[in-house]
């Protein structure tokens, strides 16, 4: 697909408010993911549908972090050789466990993705401290632009347009996420809560279709995480696009999720709406018969996200 | 957009954003700055030995120019810059000097091999990018440290091409479009001083210096910029942009080497000699070269190119003041000098410097400068849980 | 065939100084992840002393208080510098002992001068001939005290009690202050054991035998070459430096006696280069994990 088209679809018209055509269906089929000897996710399936706030959870260790990874490319998945029979002549095929649209993520390197449309936040905020909002978030237009050394450098007409162009773009997002008046503030002297409203505003400046927020509640105190839901529901809907999140707090995830999938030791133990599977046994055991009750740690501690990966043993 | 949608209100109200406005002082401070240096052959008059200092600064301020870009911007340590001045330099010999007895030489227009020069260097860049792009932090700067060995290595080898380390070579006079960087007879003249060799060389290092500076500062705030201190910051996320990392990488290097590269033609148009080093620590294209450009760097504040042009005056103009005090009013020679000498005590000041930047202001000369002009001041922030200290640095400030 | 025996003999005790230099890196950057770049000039320091008192206390005695003076120039770096620059992580940390460096550096080749003097009176320029074999004394001594070094260095990093607390702080410096280890004083020690494993090198290295490199910027430059040693065998390991150590040594003889003097160190760097290519992090390194 041509990165130019989204983009000026983006810019010039106002957003559509319904279904939009160019979401599309994340699939994850059967994805298993060793290390060692160890199974981070067995054969886990789930699709999250176009315009859906989709949510993963599951308790510490559960594998939810891995399956956010292999999605965004930086894990692939494990894959046993197929038993061989003798003389029999095996069709090789890559299973393509992780697909968005017709795209086979498993096979692309990490860099690929925003191209695609896929846009993603960090559980620990991998921002730039020593830039300012804007320029953050300008990073986000990446794709969607073209440049190198000499044309940055010389400072062409053409350049200067497009740049123009896009730090309206992106302050506009910026707009949205409450950023406005912290245009030009270094990201590092930014409050925790602030700071993660500004990588979400620079994974929605590749103008995404599906978005990937990893823990947008970590590290939040509950004012905060209440502001969050209200930003990740209202882009969802302005945008009508999808929304992939994983998440400790279960109060976020109930209130704003459309779908919530389970997992529990790697394996898929529930998925459905999330009335449905806040009433499920398996997963209140889970959840309960661990003795842990992780949403408690995560909202009010604020300060403290331990950053933790949960469900990578290393 | 904005208005349909359901905005999250803000939980503390910020302070008002700095107002971006043209700053008139400023542009006037660079244009009066701008005409100083085309006249300073005229404010130094028949002192050429003060305009060699300056020209001497200018090719540091080139080199440190391209290696903020890579070591502050892109976050690759590089202790290579040695090497890819040699490059540079034995390129321009070889490119457009005459073919002599020993020496190859291809005669092409001194221009064209000013831009071969560049060429080569870069494209030398690349060649170790694939080295770069593997290892991390420490590990290539001691990886790129090899080139410098390498340097010297090929420096004393390859004879026909560098002239050898007993008499090196010399480098062809610059000539653009039939004007000779020469003395001429008879010289035109500004203001009454003859614009002679010394004169046009600073001319030309004024204009090489000065699209150098206004390239970087270009690519420093465009696309290619962001996607650097993307890289540098965090290479997972700079990928969840969409940012090639490797080519990115790749691509610092070429920059930072091409300017390097640069920074070496100068260098032999300066001494007006090309000569590979006879040793690895002492000499134009040495360790000891490798750490002054690194001291430029540091001092000027990582990252900042108008930093690097400061570094450069603190580096490489002491040591060409104290040297021309030396020759010219016998600095150093009294024992009350203790056995200083101009190098020694330029070593001393950046040295102290760089301990002093390190300990007390990490931003270097950028953050010392932001903060005497007073721009930039980062809106104070009530202590947040969770929030982090001020940066050390600025780096992409377009206003900076 | 002899030559080779003679080549191994010598490589291996420049290996063993190497490895000594390498230990030293290794070891403070156990302890903070700074790199020291000041090495060079801790060598310079005890090697500066023994110049300046062997005549008036004789070799020996010089010699220890050269190897004291190193360590405690260590210590002073640490103390006075580094831990008072608390602003800056292990990388500014790395780019303040450059400037360190250069300041040692300049002040003990001027207070040197021209001399650039040979300071292995005992054993320096009088080589030991078995049968057809001509071994350096300095590379055979070397290799001796080298040995015994390292082997007590290994040992009390092992099961030292400062040993044990440095390694704990390598793995962990939170949950290491938690279990009551001072992490200043690991730091500190980690210092003064690098700066006395130099002010030993440099016995060996500013000698005729060694690269005829007397006190000077040679010797200093000799000390750049431990980088490799320490960067092949990985910046974390201590039997990786020892590795290191050995591999530069005798990558450096046996290529100075088959290709050219000249290419000898540029040997040495292309040996770590290819090692880097192939293990980012070293022979013995631990792989850096990217996290997200």
């Amino acid at each position: 697909m041509s990165a130019g088209t989204r983009d000026e679809a983006a810019v010039a018209a106002e957003p559509p408010t319904g279904l939009r055509d160019d979401v599309r269906e994340l699939v994850v089929e059967d994805l298993t993911l060793r290390f060692g000897g160890i199974t981070a996710l067995d054969a886990v399936s789930f699709t999250v549908a176009p315009g859906t706030v989709h949510a993963l959870i599951g308790p510490n260790g559960a594998g939810k972090s891995s399956c956010f990874n292999v999605i965004s490319g930086l894990y692939r998945p494990t894959r046993d050789p197929a038993p061989r029979e003798p003389g029999v002549r095996h069709r090789v095929r890559a299973p393509r466990e992780v697909r968005y649209g017709d795209a086979d993520l498993t096979a692309l390197s990490p860099h690929k993705l925003a191209a695609l449309g896929i846009g993603r936040s960090f559980q620990n905020i991998a921002l730039s401290p020593g830039s300012t909002v804007r320029d953050n978030v300008l990073t986000g237009r990446h794709v969607l632009t073209r440049g190198g050394f000499l044309s940055g450098g010389l400072r062409l007409p053409r350049t200067v347009r497009e740049e123009r162009r896009h730090t309206a773009r992106a302050e506009e997002i910026c707009d949205f996420l409450g950023l406005a008046d912290r245009l030009d503030t270094v990201v590092g002297v930014l409050p925790y809560g602030v700071a993660k409203r500004v990588d979400i505003a620079r994974a929605l400046a590749i103008e995404p279709t599906l978005l990937l927020l990893d823990e947008p509640a970590a590290g939040l105190n509950a004012t905060e995480t209440a502001q969050m839901a209200v930003t990740i529901t209202g882009l969802r809907d302005a945008l009508g696009i999808s929304v992939l999140l994983v998440e400790h707090d279960m109060g976020l995830v109930m209130g704003i999720a459309d779908r919530v999938s389970v997992l529990d030791f790697g394996r898929l133990i529930a998925d459905g709406p999330p009335a449905e599977v806040q009433a499920d046994p398996g997963v209140i055991r889970a959840y309960l018969g661990t003795g842990e009750d992780e949403t408690d740690d995560e909202t009010d501690g604020g300060a403290t996200a331990d950053g933790g990966g949960d469900g990578v043993p290393s | 957009m904005s208005d349909t949608l359901v905005k999250p209100s803000s939980a503390q109200p910020a302070p008002a954003a700095p107002k971006r406005r043209r700053n008139w002082l400023a542009i006037a401070a660079t244009a009066v700055g701008l005409v100083l240096l085309v006249l300073l052959p005229v404010i130094i008059g028949t002192e050429v030995a003060y305009l060699k200092v300056a020209q001497y600064i200018l090719i540091g301020a080139v080199g440190g120019i391209g290696l903020t870009l890579l070591v502050g911007q892109a976050g690759q340590l590089s202790l290579a810059h040695p090497f890819f001045l040699l490059v540079g330099a034995v390129s321009y010999a070889v490119l457009s000097g005459e073919a002599e007895a020993d020496l190859v030489g291809l005669g092409l227009p001194p221009v064209i091999g000013l831009i071969g020069a560049v060429a080569v260097s870069g494209l030398l860049g690349l060649a170790f990018a694939p080295v770069a792009g593997r290892l991390r932090g420490i590990y290539l700067g001691v990886a790129s440290l090899s080139l410098v060995f390498l340097g010297l290595w090929l420096g004393q080898s390859l004879e026909s091409l560098t002239g050898g380390t007993s008499s090196g070579r010399t480098p062809p006079t610059f000539e653009l479009f039939g004007f000779a960087f020469a003395n001429s007879e008879p010289a035109p003249t500004i203001l009454g001083v003859a614009i002679q060799k010394q004169q046009r060389l600073w001319f030309l290092f004024l204009a090489l210096a000065v699209i150098a500076y206004l390239l970087a500062r270009g690519a420093v705030r465009s696309r290619i910029g962001r996607a650097w201190r993307a890289v540098r910051d965090n290479e997972a996320a700079a990928a969840a942009m969409g940012v090639n990392v490797t080519r990115v990488k790749a691509g610092a290097f070429v920059v930072s080497s091409a300017y390097a590269g640069l920074a070496g033609v100068m260098t032999a148009l300066w001494l007006d000699l090309v000569k590979p080093d006879e040793n690895e620590f002492t000499g134009n294209y040495s360790l000891t070269v490798a750490i002054a450009f690194l001291a430029i760097v540091i001092i000027g504040g990582l990252g900042s190119v108008p930093g690097a042009v400061f570094g450069a005056v603190v580096v490489y103009g002491l040591q060409q003041f104290f040297l021309l005090g030396a020759n010219e009013f016998g600095w150093f020679a009294d024992a009350e000098f203790g056995g200083l000498t101009a190098v020694v005590l330029s070593a001393f000041v950046y040295g102290t410097a760089v301990v002093l930047v390190v300990l007390f202001e990490p931003g270097g000369a950028a953050a010392i400068g932001r903060r005497l002009v007073g721009r930039r001041a980062p809106a104070p922030v009530p202590a947040a849980p969770g929030g982090r200290d001020t940066p050390e640095r600025n780096d992409d400030d377009p206003r900076a | 065939m002899t030559t080779f025996v003679q080549l191994l003999v010598n490589g291996l005790g420049k290996g063993a100084v190497y490895a000594l230099l390498a230990l030293g890196f290794v070891v403070i950057f156990k302890a903070t992840e700074v790199v020291n770049f000041a090495h060079g000039s801790l060598v310079l320091v005890g090697g500066y002393l023994v110049y300046e008192l062997k005549d008036a206390l004789g070799w020996p005695t010089a010699a220890v208080v050269g190897v004291l003076a190193a360590a405690l120039a260590g210590l002073l770096i640490e103390r006075a510098l580094l831990a008072n620059a608390t602003s800056a992580d292990h990388n500014g940390l790395a780019l303040l002992t450059i400037g360190i460096d250069v300041i040692i550096t300049e002040e003990i080749v001027r207070r040197v001068g021209a001399d650039i003097p040979f300071i292995g009176d005992p054993y320096d320029a009088q080589p030991i001939q078995l049968g057809a074999v001509t071994v350096f004394r300095t590379q055979a001594i070397a290799l001796v005290v080298g040995a015994v070094l390292i082997a007590a260095f290994l040992l009390a990093f092992r099961y030292s009690s400062w040993g044990v607390a440095m390694r704990a702080q390598a793995e962990n410096r939170e949950a290491a202050a938690l279990m009551g280890i001072r992490s200043s004083r690991v730091t500190a020690t980690a210092w003064l054991v690098a700066g006395a494993l130099a002010g030993v090198a440099v016995l060996f290295i500013a000698t005729q035998d060694f690269s005829g490199a007397g006190l000077g910027r040679g010797t200093h430059a000799i000390a750049l070459v431990a980088f490799p040693a320490a960067i092949l065998g990985g910046l974390d390991s201590t039997a990786g430096a020892v590795v290191g150590g050995i591999v530069v040594g005798l990558t450096e003889a046996l290529s100075a006696q088959y290709i050219s003097f000249e290419f000898s160190k540029s040997a040495v760097f292309l040996v770590m280069l290819v090692v880097l290519v192939v293990r980012p992090s070293g022979l013995f390194g631990t792989k850096e994990l990217s996290r997200v």
